[in-house]
């Protein structure tokens, strides 16, 4: 079996508006392991955000542990999350969150910014993410001089910058017309086949959530629910070696 | 666009900013010349009369002299007119308050500049029982003024003009051995050679400027109206000479100006200060044509003048320090002005990108990151600011200093009145450049640092919610 690469235990989350208390998490328990594509299905309210956010260590819990790749991040203060979330995750935003003023290799470059000391090195590899995501020849271009979904396509590439644990990704395809639509769910499922890369995906989209491998269904910030997606079963015709990350 | 509408606005801040201490620095300048500037009028004049006050000066009233017309007969003399049309010929006015009028003998060009009058020329002789006939005089000098220069055709509602411009004047005095050696007849400050000798005649002691006029000096020859004449010596003027005035032996000037047995004007010397008024008087009974001034009715006139006097360098300092008071205020105000722009600019650019900080801390950016970003991105734009602003200062910083401050030269009453060059210009120094840079970056840091640490502090949960 592989290793996790996430654990949530027994994990809360309330909000406080005024005197009320919102619960949007209660009691919640998710083992991830690498390599899993996993899609967070739910109605509007039902904590999928929070969540991912938990998960993303841009929120903290008010109860229950989270561990990432076996480090728990509980309770590390901002000067430690932040290299968690450079390091361990890439996110992935319904609204792309490119910056305007940098063209897309530039945009993929920025998490690698704290990381990589080497200008060239950076380049380089943004070059090439830029390359595995489809925008070759799209380097010098500036985000509104791209559609939707190459802005997209150049933000995924920007959440592989540090090969990270997990790939986060919050309605990837809630901007985007139906033929984007297949385009990054299929990128997605070929990234999480072909190179190994998990996948933790919240959508509102039944068939984009039918690409995972596990699909689960909250509500009131509790697991309700969970089956295996189409992409179980085409798992192999996408990557021979299935299972094993090749990085 | 709104980056350069910001840039302005701080630019104009910061012109303002260099603009008041060059200001203040040229206001100094001012106030410092005025209150020497007096000082030292009043002082030469205080001297010149002490020295003379046994002293009267005679002279026929003086007439307007007008001007006439090209083509009048002209003998080549024109007795001086004096100074600022006062037409005596005497103590060289306040330090220059009133400008020089030249004039001329009668059917001559009237050479007065406007306001001048001239002195009419007087038979020597008439006047010789001044000596004889009134009791208490001591001495008697008389003198022949003539002023020469070149004409000046000038035209005026379609007639020609011409007027003198004196380049030098010949100051004809009698040297005999008792006025060389008794009576402040000859300029005293011989800075070469020597002064001229009792008896002397072709010779000439020349001032500075009819030295450098004629580019001669001791022991040359200069020509004076065809004649030669040895330069014996070069004197610096104290303020009693005209700088322009050249001395010779009173029989030479009439020689040599056509003006045999005549003179301008007389100074009668008294046996004592207390015998001035009623000789002045007997002058004045004796013959009614002439205009009778004596040492004391200056030097009273000048006790007249010393309390405005007083009150216009007290009035410069007044002004200086309403000067200096006014550009700390305005400076306290720039300064808090330019610190709120760059605040409220920075506070608004980062709400406005509240989205993007979001995203940047998602993707792995520390605090220290990101505040350090708003940080640069605020000194950057002061720093531009700063470069506007100075160059607009450079160019703008007299207009702005005068709109901004009052002026010491307004105040005292000179309006800064070229004439009297007291009004210093406003400049921006390199050393105000320097500064004014420095303190641009310096607010530019101190008005992001807060609006920097807002930005360090946005939770990314709650950037992403924010549209």
């Amino acid at each position: 079996m592989n290793r996790p690469v996430l654990q949530l235990e027994k994990l809360g989350k309330t909000y406080t508006l005024g005197k009320r208390t919102v619960p949007a998490l209660s009691n919640l328990n998710l083992t991830v392991t690498a390599g899993e594509f996993v899609a967070i299905m739910g109605p509007s309210g039902s904590g999928k955000t929070t969540l991912l956010n938990m998960i993303g260590c841009i929120d903290k819990p008010t109860s229950g542990q989270i561990l990432i790749d076996g480090v728990d991040v509980t309770d590390l203060p901002e000067n430690q999350l932040y290299k968690i979330r450079r390091d361990k995750m890439g996110f992935i935003f319904q609204t792309f969150n490119l910056l305007p003023y940098l063209n897309a290799r530039e945009n993929v470059e920025l998490p690698m910014e704290g990381r990589i000391k080497s200008k060239t090195e950076r380049t380089e590899r943004a070059s090439k993410l830029l390359a595995l995501v489809g925008l070759s020849g799209r380097e010098e271009h500036r985000p509104q001089r791209l559609s939707a979904g190459e802005q997209q396509r150049v933000a995924i590439a920007r959440a592989l910058a540090n090969d990270p644990a997990i790939i986060l990704a919050d309605e990837p395809t809630g901007n985007l017309d139906s033929q984007n639509k297949q385009g990054i769910i299929k990128l997605l499922a070929n990234l999480n086949a072909m190179q190994g890369t998990t996948v933790i995906m919240v959508t509102h989209d039944g068939e984009a959530a039918h690409h995972a491998e596990r699909m689960m269904l909250l509500r009131d910030g509790k697991i309700i629910r969970e089956k295996p997606g189409t992409h179980a079963l085409k798992k192999n015709m996408y990557a021979p070696a299935a299972g094993t990350p090749s990085n | 666009m709104r980056a350069l509408l910001v840039i302005i606005a701080l630019g104009f801040a910061l012109a303002i900013l260099v603009s008041i201490p060059a200001g203040v620095v040229a206001n100094q300048q001012a106030a410092s010349r005025i209150t020497s500037t007096l000082g030292n009028t009043i002082t030469q004049t205080e001297q010149a009369l002490n020295q003379t006050l046994n002293q009267i000066t005679c002279s026929l009233a003086p007439s307007f002299g007008g001007f006439g017309f090209t083509g009048s007969g002209s003998s080549g003399s024109r007795p001086s007119g004096g100074f600022g049309g006062s037409g005596s010929g005497g103590y060289g006015g306040y330090g220059g308050f009133g400008g020089f009028g030249g004039g001329s003998v009668a059917g001559e060009f009237g050479a007065g500049a406007f306001g001048g009058g001239r002195a009419n020329p007087m038979n020597e002789t008439l006047y010789s029982n001044i000596n004889t006939s009134i009791s208490g005089v001591a001495a008697v000098e008389p003198i022949l003024q003539v002023s020469e220069g070149k004409n000046e055709t000038v035209s005026f509602y379609g007639h020609s003009f011409t007027r003198l411009v004196p380049q030098y004047i010949i100051e004809g005095v009698p040297l005999t051995s008792n006025l060389v050696d008794n009576y402040p007849i000859l300029p005293t400050d011989i800075v070469s050679g020597q002064n001229l000798q009792a008896g002397q005649t072709g010779d000439i002691l020349l001032s500075q400027n009819n030295s450098a006029y004629f580019g001669v000096g001791v022991g040359g020859t200069v020509n004076i109206l065809g004649t030669n004449f040895n330069v014996v010596g070069i004197y610096q003027p104290t303020g009693v000479e005209d700088t322009e005035m050249l001395y010779m032996n009173l029989s030479d000037a009439q020689t040599l100006t056509n003006n045999t047995g005549y003179i301008t004007s007389i100074n009668v010397y008294a046996q004592s200060p207390s015998d001035v008024s009623s000789v002045a008087s007997a002058i004045g009974s004796l013959h009614p044509e002439l205009t009778v001034s004596t040492a004391q009715n200056e030097l009273s006139a000048l006790e007249k003048n010393q309390p405005s006097s007083n009150n216009a360098v007290t009035a410069a300092q007044d002004s200086l320090a309403s000067t200096n008071s006014t550009a700390i205020e305005e400076i306290i105000v720039v300064v808090a002005a330019t610190s709120l722009i760059v605040l409220f600019v920075m506070l608004y650019t980062v709400r406005e990108r509240t989205k993007e900080i979001g995203t940047l801390k998602a993707i792995g950016f520390s605090n220290s990151t990101v505040m350090s970003q708003f940080m640069l991105e605020g000194v950057l734009l002061s720093a531009i600011a700063g470069v506007v602003g100075i160059a607009i200062g450079v160019v703008a910083a007299p207009r702005l200093a005068s709109l901004l401050l009052p002026t010491v030269g307004r105040a005292v009453g000179f309006g800064g009145a070229p004439g009297f060059g007291l009004a210093s210009t406003v400049t921006v120094s390199p050393e105000l450049i320097l500064i004014g840079f420095g303190v641009a970056i310096l607010l530019g840091t101190l008005g992001s640092l807060y609006p920097a640490w807002r930005a360090a502090k946005i939770k990314p949960a709650e950037a992403m919610r924010y549209e």
